[in-house]
C-alpha cells in the first residue's frame, strides 16, 4: 500500500516543481513584455530585454518538451520565433506583433492551468491553431530588411565577422543616431579574460557593446588583441572609456546625432523622447555563474517551519511560567532567576527567528501590480479609452498567501475604475480635465498592516443615484437620513451590487460586496472615499501576515476562545445596565454611535453569565462597520498559530480554527468576520 | 500497542479471548484482515487496522460548538488539531456508567479526505486476524455502521465501517 502511494506523490512533486518553474518564467515573460510595450511607445527597444524574452521562451520550450506537453512546446517554439525576429530586427515591434506575444503567453498560461486541473488535454484546444497560423503569417509577411554594409570607417573585415544579430544592433543604433565607437586593447594571452571583462564593463557603462572580436593586425606572440564595437548616446563616450581604461585605444567611427537612419532599418516608430540608457548587463565571461542568488521554496515548506516556530513559542511560554514558579519558592529562587535570564535570552532569539521566517514569506506588491497593469493594458487596447496607470510602493511587502488572494479583488476594483469611473476623453475635456484619465495603484505599510489603494481621477460616485436606488429596492427607508459616508458604504451592500444601471451613471462598479467579503476573509477591511467630479479611492487594509497572529484570549462561560487581534478595534468593560434594546436586539451607545452587540455564549450555546455580572465587549471591524461581541471576561494576549480543525465536520460557522496555547490547552479561534457579518445581516433583516 | 494495553486488569478474560483469536493459525491462501479490537461497555467492536494511525490516552477535550452531539470536542496532537467522535454516542448507545477512565482511549483514524479524526472508546485491546470467509454480513440494510460480524469464540465482534462512522452529515 505504501509503495502504491509513493509513486503518484513523486510524480506530483516533480509536476509541482515544473509548474512553479513555469509560473516563474511566465511571470518574467509578462513583466518583460509589459516593459517592451512601454519601450516601444518610447521608440527604442532595450536589446537586453528582447534577448531575455527570447531566452525565457527558449527555456519554456525546453521544459515543456521535457514534460511532453506538446501544445505548450509548440506555442513556446512560435513565441521564440517571434522574439527571434524582433531580436534580429526581421520583425518590427509593431502592435500586432506585441499582441501575438501577449496572446501566446496567455495561451500558455491557460493551457498549463487546464493541464494542472485535468492532468491532460483531451483535444487540442480550439483557437490554438488559429493563433499559430497568425504567427506563421506574421513571420512570413515580414521579410528580412535589406541591410547596407557601406558604413564609413568600419573595415570590411569587421563587418563580415558580425553575426546577424550584431548587424541588426549596429543598424538599430545608427538609426537612433547614436555615437559609434571602436575600442581596442591588447591583453596577455594567458590572462586575457579578466582584462577583457573589465574593458567590456567599462564600455558597457558608456553604452551598448555590439560586438566583441579578436582584432586583426600583428600583435606580439604572447598577446591577444580585442576590438569592441560599441554604440552610445552619451555626448563624449570616448572620453569616458578612456578615463576608465586608459590603456585602450578608442576610435569614434561616427559622431552622435549626426547619423541618418540607415536604409531599410526596422519599422519601429521614432520618438522625440530619448530612450533610457540600457542597464548594464553581466559580461559574457561571467555567464557561467548563476545570475540570480535567490532560492525558490515551496510555500508549504515555509508553513512547516512556521508551525515549528509556533510550537517553540508555546514551549517558551511554559519555560517562563516555570521560571516564575521557581523564583517564588525561596529554596529554588536562585535557579529560578537563572532560568528567567535564559528564558529572556531565548525569547529574544525566538522573536528574531519568527521575524526571519515571516520575512521569507514576504513578496513585494509589485507582483500584483504587474498583473493589474496587464489588465489595464488589455482594457485600454479593447476599449480605446485613454487611461494611464501610476504605480507607487511596489516594494511594499506582504505575505505570499495574502498576495495571491489579493489579485482578484484588486482586479475587480481596477476594472470598475476603468469601466465606470473614468469618463470618455470627450466628457473629460468638457469637464476641464486632461483627456487622459489616471488610475493610481499604491501600497504602503501602516503599523502591522499594509494599505493597498486604488484611486482614479474619474467622475466620482453620485451618492444621490446610489441612495435613490437603495430606496427603490427597499434596502433603505424613504425617511432615512444618511450621511454621505453612510451612503457611500451602501456600495458594499450585496443588494445593490447587481445594478448595472447605477454603475453606469454613478461611477461605481459592481460586486463591491465581494471585494469586502474577500478582504474580511483575509482579516482586513475596505474603505471608500469619493469626491463628485474629482475621483474615487478604495483602500484595502490587510494584516501583513496570517501565519502567526496576536490573539486576545477571552472567556465565555467555562470555555476560552482566541480572537485575532488584527480584527479587534478596541475592548470595553461594561455593566449589564448599559445595554440598550431596539426591536429585541441589543446595542450599546459608543461615543454617540450605535454598536450592535452579539452574545457569544448564545451563539455557541454556552452557559450565560450571571445577570448582574460585568461583561466585556470586543469591538471588531467588518469593513467599515463595527460590531461588539459580548464575552464574560478578557484574558491576556498571546502569539498563536491558527490550525485547521481536522475531522468529519468540515467547518463550523463562527470558528476559524484552533490554536494550541500550551498549558492553556487547545483554544478555538473565533471567526470574527463571520460572527460580525451574521450580526449585521440580522440587523438588516430586522 | 503497549500504550493501549497498559493499565487496568478488569477484563482479563476479554483480553485473553482476543489473544486466542489472534494466534489461531489460518490457511495461507485465504484472505485475512487485521482488526483492532475495542470495547464499549461489554460490547466488542473492531476497526480495520489500516485506518488506524495511533492510539492515545484520553485527555481533556475542547468542546466544539454548533456540531452534532457525537462530536465530543477537539484535541491537539503534535501540532495538529482534530475532532474526536464519541463512539458510544455515535452508535446511539446510552451513556455508560462505572467506566474506568484510565482505560479510555482515543483511536486516531485516517479519514477518507486524508485528514485525521479521533474516536473516543472505553477501551482498546489488541489486533486480531480474521479470515474474510468467516465474516458474516449483518444484513440490516443500508446506512448501518457495522460492516460485518466476526465470530470470536462464543461471541460476535462488530466490524465498524469507518467511512460511515465518520459521515456525520446524516445527523
Amino acid at each position: 500500500m505504501a509503495a502504491r502511494r509513493k509513486a503518484p506523490r513523486a510524480r506530483t512533486k516533480a509536476a509541482r516543481e515544473f509548474v512553479s518553474e513555469v509560473e516563474e518564467i511566465l511571470e518574467r515573460l509578462r513583466s518583460d513584455l509589459a516593459d517592451l510595450a512601454d519601450e516601444r511607445a518610447r521608440g527604442a527597444l532595450d536589446p537586453e530585454r528582447t534577448n531575455r524574452l527570447f531566452r525565457s521562451a527558449h527555456t519554456l520550450k525546453g521544459l515543456s518538451g521535457m514534460f511532453g506537453l506538446d501544445e505548450v512546446t509548440q506555442l513556446a517554439h512560435h513565441l521564440e520565433d517571434i522574439l527571434d525576429g524582433l531580436r534580429l530586427g526581421r520583425l518590427g515591434p509593431d502592435a500586432p506583433a506585441l499582441d501575438l506575444l501577449d496572446e501566446s503567453v496567455e495561451w500558455i498560461a491557460s493551457l498549463l492551468t487546464q493541464l494542472g486541473e485535468a492532468g491532460a488535454l483531451d483535444a487540442p484546444p480550439q483557437g490554438l491553431q488559429q493563433l499559430i497560423d497568425r504567427i506563421r503569417e506574421k513571420l512570413e509577411a515580414s521579410p528580412r530588411p535589406a541591410t547596407s554594409t557601406s558604413l564609413a570607417g568600419l573595415e570590411e573585415s569587421v563587418l563580415r565577422a558580425l553575426t546577424e544579430y550584431e548587424e541588426h544592433r549596429l543598424h538599430e543604433n545608427l538609426r537612433l543616431g547614436r555615437c559609434l565607437l571602436l575600442v581596442e586593447q591588447s591583453f596577455p594571452m594567458l590572462a586575457f579574460e579578466e582584462g577583457l571583462a573589465e574593458l567590456t564593463r567599462a564600455v558597457r557603462d558608456a553604452g551598448e557593446v555590439i560586438s566583441t572580436l579578436p582584432a586583426p593586425g600583428g600583435s606580439p606572440e604572447a598577446e591577444i588583441r580585442f576590438s569592441l564595437l560599441a554604440a552610445s548616446e552619451l555626448d563624449d563616450p570616448a572620453a569616458r572609456v578612456r578615463l576608465e581604461v586608459p590603456q585602450a585605444e578608442v576610435r569614434v567611427l561616427r559622431e552622435a546625432a549626426g547619423g541618418t537612419p540607415a536604409a531599410g532599418a526596422s519599422s519601429a516608430e521614432r520618438s522625440a523622447t530619448p530612450p533610457p540608457p540600457s542597464p548594464a548587463a553581466p559580461a559574457e565571461l561571467e555567464s557561467l555563474k548563476s545570475i540570480s542568488d535567490t532560492v525558490r521554496v515551496d510555500i508549504r515548506k515555509l508553513d512547516e517551519v512556521m508551525n515549528l516556530v509556533g510550537e517553540l513559542v508555546i514551549q517558551r511560554g511554559a519555560l517562563g511560567a516555570l521560571a516564575t514558579r521557581l523564583r517564588a519558592d525561596p529554596a529554588t529562587a536562585r535557579a529560578g532567576a537563572e532560568l528567567a535570564g535564559l528564558h529572556k535570552h531565548i525569547d529574544r532569539k525566538l522573536q528574531d527567528l519568527q521575524a526571519g521566517v515571516l520575512e521569507a514569506r514576504m513578496v513585494p506588491m509589485r507582483q500584483v501590480f504587474e498583473k493589474l497593469s496587464r489588465v489595464v493594458r488589455r482594457l485600454r487596447r479593447d476599449s480605446g479609452k485613454e487611461v494611464k496607470l501610476e504605480i507607487r510602493g511596489g516594494d511594499t511587502e506582504l505575505d505570499k498567501l495574502l498576495v495571491e488572494e489579493l489579485v482578484d479583488p484588486l482586479m475587480h476594483v481596477v476594472r470598475n475604475a476603468f469601466d465606470h469611473a473614468i469618463e470618455t476623453p470627450d466628457e473629460r475635456s468638457a469637464a476641464g480635465k486632461p483627456r487622459e484619465g489616471c488610475i493610481r495603484l499604491e501600497a504602503f505599510q501602516r503599523g502591522h498592516h499594509v494599505v493597498v489603494r486604488v484611486s482614479d481621477d474619474g467622475r466620482g460616485i453620485d451618492t444621490d443615484a446610489i441612495l435613490a436606488r437603495a430606496i427603490a429596492d427597499g434596502s433603505v427607508g424613504t425617511d432615512a437620513h444618511l450621511s454621505r459616508k453612510e451612503v457611500l458604504d451602501l456600495v458594499f451592500q450585496p443588494g445593490l451590487s447587481t445594478s448595472a444601471e447605477v454603475s453606469a451613471t454613478s461611477g461605481r462598479g459592481v460586486g463591491m460586496d465581494i471585494v469586502r467579503e474577500n478582504a474580511a476573509a483575509l482579516g482586513g477591511s475596505v474603505g471608500i472615499e469619493s469626491e463628485p467630479g474629482a475621483g474615487t479611492s478604495i483602500s484595502l487594509t490587510l494584516p501583513i501576515t496570517l501565519a502567526i497572529i496576536q490573539a486576545l484570549a477571552v472567556r465565555v462561560g467555562s470555555q476560552r476562545f482566541a480572537v485575532p487581534l488584527t480584527s479587534v478595534l478596541e475592548t470595553l468593560q461594561i455593566s449589564p445596565a448599559e445595554i440598550q434594546h431596539s426591536q429585541g436586539r441589543e446595542l450599546l451607545r459608543l461615543r454617540g454611535e450605535p454598536l450592535w452587540l452579539r452574545r457569544v455564549h448564545a451563539e455557541f450555546e454556552l452557559p450565560p453569565p450571571a445577570p448582574d455580572a460585568n461583561l466585556a465587549v470586543v469591538v471588531v471591524a467588518l469593513g467599515d462597520a463595527r460590531v461588539g461581541l459580548l464575552v464574560d471576561q478578557l484574558e491576556e494576549q498571546q502569539d498563536a498559530v491558527i490550525k485547521p480543525i481536522q475531522g468529519p465536520i468540515g467547518s463550523v460557522r463562527g470558528i476559524a480554527g484552533a490554536t494550541d496555547l500550551g498549558a492553556r490547552g487547545t483554544v478555538l479561534v473565533m471567526d470574527v468576520a463571520a460572527l460580525a457579518e451574521d450580526t449585521l445581516r440580522r440587523r438588516e433583516v430586522a | 500497542m503497549s500504550d493501549a494495553t497498559a493499565g487496568g486488569t478488569g477484563t482479563q478474560s476479554w483480553d485473553a479471548l482476543a489473544r486466542a483469536a489472534g494466534t489461531k493459525p489460518a490457511p495461507r491462501a485465504e484472505l485475512r484482515r487485521e482488526l483492532l479490537l475495542l470495547g464499549i461497555g461489554d460490547d466488542l467492536y473492531a476497526l480495520p487496522v489500516e485506518r488506524v494511525r495511533e492510539i492515545v490516552r484520553s485527555r481533556d477535550l475542547t468542546p466544539l460548538p454548533r456540531v452534532p452531539a457525537a462530536v465530543r470536542g477537539v484535541i491537539s496532537l503534535r501540532g495538529e488539531v482534530l475532532q474526536v467522535i464519541d463512539l458510544r454516542r455515535r452508535l446511539g448507545l446510552p451513556e455508560g456508567s462505572g467506566l474506568a477512565p484510565r482505560r479510555q482511549r482515543i483511536v486516531v483514524l485516517h479519514t477518507a479526505e486524508a485528514q485525521l479524526a479521533g474516536l473516543w472508546v472505553d477501551r482498546v485491546s489488541q489486533v486480531m486476524r480474521v479470515l474474510e470467509s468467516q465474516m458474516i454480513s449483518p444484513n440490516t440494510g443500508q446506512g448501518e455502521l457495522v460492516e460485518a460480524l466476526c465470530p470470536l469464540d462464543e461471541r460476535f465482534v462488530s466490524l465498524l465501517d469507518v467511512d460511515r462512522l465518520l459521515d456525520l452529515d446524516q445527523e
